[in-house]
């Protein structure tokens, strides 16, 4: 085939240079803001003030960037158990023919076309509501009256609140690309597996979760890209100002960009820059470990 | 948009024919960015005192309803961007101090307007704002105090609002007695329950000093303020008597749990509570949930013993509009501001909004729920910030947030109080 110069630029082109203006440059851009002092992001660059890696250096020395390090760190490896877990379970009952399958499926599914905001008013005002909540009117049924009684969104209880909460939302979706995965493996494979004498639990521990490893890798990467960007949970568990117990960087940055709550505090959008270039770098790393730890080209099927 | 874009294209054909001190233009648009959301009672009244202007002047407004968040995040890059905005609004603090080097002076503009229509308190604080000149308008102000039904304080027999932490002590061990829950709130607020508490000991510069507000380090460095620390007995003081309160089981046993609105939505409006910290706004807020018999009350944060401060020290806020300094049209500007925040349009925001009047001449038409704040706001001689300053170090303040709600709940006491915010603000 002969090439023809003039037709691959011609088409190769209008997507580079929208890739470079849409993605490259404010990519770099934000890596060289991180070495500023920027009062508004919209400043021009004449006022910008250069800090060199200042900003990095107060970021780790700042307790409550730690903090906020920390929560989503718990957020990401205990709600990615009890998500995987759970929406796993869930993939594997709905996938192994049981009635009702599409009624249960679109139930789960349910609360990810819900807004995430009144998802956590219901949550925060109903359900963990020390008068009249839902927990605690079950746990009094129960006979728990001690446990009734517990204050869910007081400081000490607020973070496993809004896990418990964000994760309920988050298992239809992962459900829904474990059971792709499940149902592109062939049913043969089960049915000469029973006829080989396997049970249930076997098949699941020797056919299914190998050959869910590819799933498994987009179930991870997908659950980091939201995790990294974990904010709206957090600014309605904590109303105008952060809390300590449920802060995350997101918000953090938020706050050092915007301004936090009703005060009017120094704002840097430099040093916002640098923690999104740290939560960037974050999820690189992951994505690094989990590409050299879980191999999914070894079968095919 | 189309028509938005067709106003435009209108303005330019006729730009001839009138400069801009002429107001009968019938193409000419002001840009108007308000900081309520469209289904806000304010932003009714807003758009009502809109359709007058107009209907009078011919000057069309494109108003655009973005809300806080949206004031927020959008109006400086597009300031920046050089769309055009004519006037804006938002907090006095936040204009003048955020936005500051957008605004047009307004001395000269607004002179006639402030002799007929300025509230010399309002006036006061917006100059303070903006460095000793007047660069915005002031109107729905508001004050942050203590909110209280004087249906329960009957029923516990309280003769008088208190003045002092001691009577305020008296008052909350009388309505125990009664088997009324003193004290409530939302975790929201607790901030500047202490940043009030610590402000009437220390003042509000102590207080910015105490959680090392970036913004009075140079001061300090002067020697102009003096730097407090964590170590300070009048800072423990201050923790100890909180901490007296909730041993004495003065507030809510949800005290830590009440994320807003739980606390003035659940506990104050059905009158399960007595007392509740808010900012004058919270009649408007819950004024669908309030109990029948309740009759609003309102009193000053108590003075403390050997304080800097006194309770006629307090946090006295409002909005105030702006005129972005590039604005053509900065006498229709001024115009529609008058049309907004004076006269009829003026009263029936305090109707609709319940609010404070902002005109002097509406100086009478305070809604009823807040005639018990009147006396207390025009009592006030010094003007405090937001927390009175306790949130200006957005690194400290969840810290402070939690550590308040803690104490407040019995599970910290006083010194580890005092320990855990020492630690948090590095000393």
């Amino acid at each position: 085939m002969k090439k023809n110069k003039g037709m691959i630029i011609g088409f190769l082109a209008p997507a580079v240079l929208i890739f470079l203006a849409v993605f490259l440059y404010p990519i770099v851009r934000t890596v060289i803001m991180s070495f500023f002092k920027i009062s508004s992001v919209t400043d021009s660059v004449d006022l910008w003030k250069f800090v060199g890696i200042e900003n990095y250096q107060k970021l780790f020395a700042t307790d409550i960037f730690r903090t906020s390090m920390m929560n989503i760190g718990k957020i990401w490896l205990l709600g990615g158990i009890i998500v995987m877990t759970v929406s796993l379970l869930f993939a594997v009952i709905l996938t192994s023919g049981i009635r009702g399958k599409k009624i249960f499926r679109a139930i789960i599914y349910l609360p990810n076309i819900v807004s995430a905001v009144a998802l956590a008013t219901m949550w925060l005002q109903y359900v963990y509501s020390p008068k009249f909540g839902l927990l605690k009117n079950v746990l009094d049924k129960l006979g728990l009256h001690e446990l009734a009684k517990t204050q869910w969104t007081a400081p000490d209880h607020v973070f496993w609140a809004l896990l418990f909460a964000y994760c309920f939302g988050m298992i239809g979706y992962h459900m829904l690309i474990w059971m792709s995965g499940i149902e592109r493996i062939s049913p043969d494979f089960y049915e000469a597996a029973t006829l080989d004498g396997a049970n249930k639990i076997n098949q699941f521990r020797y056919m299914t979760l190998p050959l869910l490893k590819g799933v498994f890798k987009t179930n991870i990467t997908m659950w980091s890209v939201s995790t990294a960007g974990f904010f709206v949970w957090s600014q309605l568990f904590s109303s105008v100002t952060a809390n300590k117990a449920t802060i995350v960087p997101v918000q953090y940055m938020y706050s050092q960009i915007f301004g936090a709550g009703n005060a009017v505090t120094e704002r840097n959008a430099g040093y916002g820059a640098a923690i999104g270039i740290i939560l960037c770098i974050c999820v690189v790393l992951i994505f690094t470990i989990c590409n050299a730890l879980v191999k999914d080209d070894d079968l095919e099927f | 948009m189309v028509a938005s874009l067709a106003a435009c294209g209108g303005g330019g054909d006729k730009e001839t024919s009138g400069g801009a001190d002429s107001g009968k233009d019938g193409g000419k648009e002001l840009v108007y960015w308000s900081m309520w959301s469209e289904e806000e009672p304010q932003a009714k009244v807003i758009q009502e005192a809109v359709d007058k202007y107009t209907e009078d002047t011919g000057v069309k407004v494109d108003v655009q309803f973005k809300g806080r968040n949206g004031q927020r995040e959008g109006l400086q890059p597009a300031l920046d961007a050089k769309q055009t905005i004519d006037l804006f609004d938002e907090d006095v603090n936040r204009v003048n101090g955020s936005w500051g080097s957008y605004l047009m002076d307004l001395e000269e503009l607004a002179k006639d307007y402030e002799a007929e229509h300025g509230n010399e308190t309002l006036f006061a604080i917006a100059r303070n704002a903006a460095g000793g000149t007047l660069k915005s308008i002031p109107y729905q102000p508001s004050i942050f105090g203590f909110f209280y039904n004087q249906t329960l304080f009957d029923k516990a027999g309280i003769a008088a609002a208190p003045t002092t932490w001691e009577e305020f002590d008296a008052a909350c061990a009388k309505l125990k007695e009664a088997g009324i829950t003193p004290i409530t709130g939302d975790t929201t607020y607790m901030t500047s329950f202490m940043g009030y508490h610590l402000g009437r000991y220390l003042g509000q510069d102590g207080v910015k000093a105490l959680v090392n507000d970036p913004a009075i380090q140079e001061k300090i460095d002067a020697g102009e303020v003096e730097d407090v620390n964590w170590d300070d007995p009048r800072v423990a003081q201050a923790a100890k008597d909180i901490e007296d309160f909730a041993k004495k089981g003065y507030f809510s046993e949800n005290i830590a749990s009440n994320v807003y609105p739980a606390g003035q939505n659940q506990e104050f409006a059905p009158g399960e509570a007595a007392i509740i910290i808010c900012g004058s706004w919270l009649p408007n807020e819950i004024k669908a949930s309030v109990a029948e018999d309740l009759t609003w009350g309102y009193f000053n944060y108590p003075s403390v013993k050997d304080g800097t401060d006194d309770n006629t020290a307090n946090n006295i806020a409002n909005q105030v509009f702006a005129i972005n300094k590039e604005s053509k049209m900065a006498e229709e500007a001024m115009e529609l501001i008058t049309y907004i925040t004076t006269g009829e349009f003026d009263k029936k925001m305090t109707e609709q909004s319940l609010s404070i009047p902002a005109d002097k001449a509406n100086s009478d038409a305070w809604p009823t729920e807040l005639e018990a704040v009147k006396p207390g706001f025009e009592a006030t001689a010094t003007y405090y910030d937001w927390a009175v300053g306790a949130e200006n170090n957005g690194d400290l303040t969840p810290v402070l947030n939690e550590n308040t709600v803690k104490l407040m709940a019995g599970d910290m006491s006083a010194d580890e109080f005092v320990k855990s915010c020492k630690s948090a603000a590095g000393e």
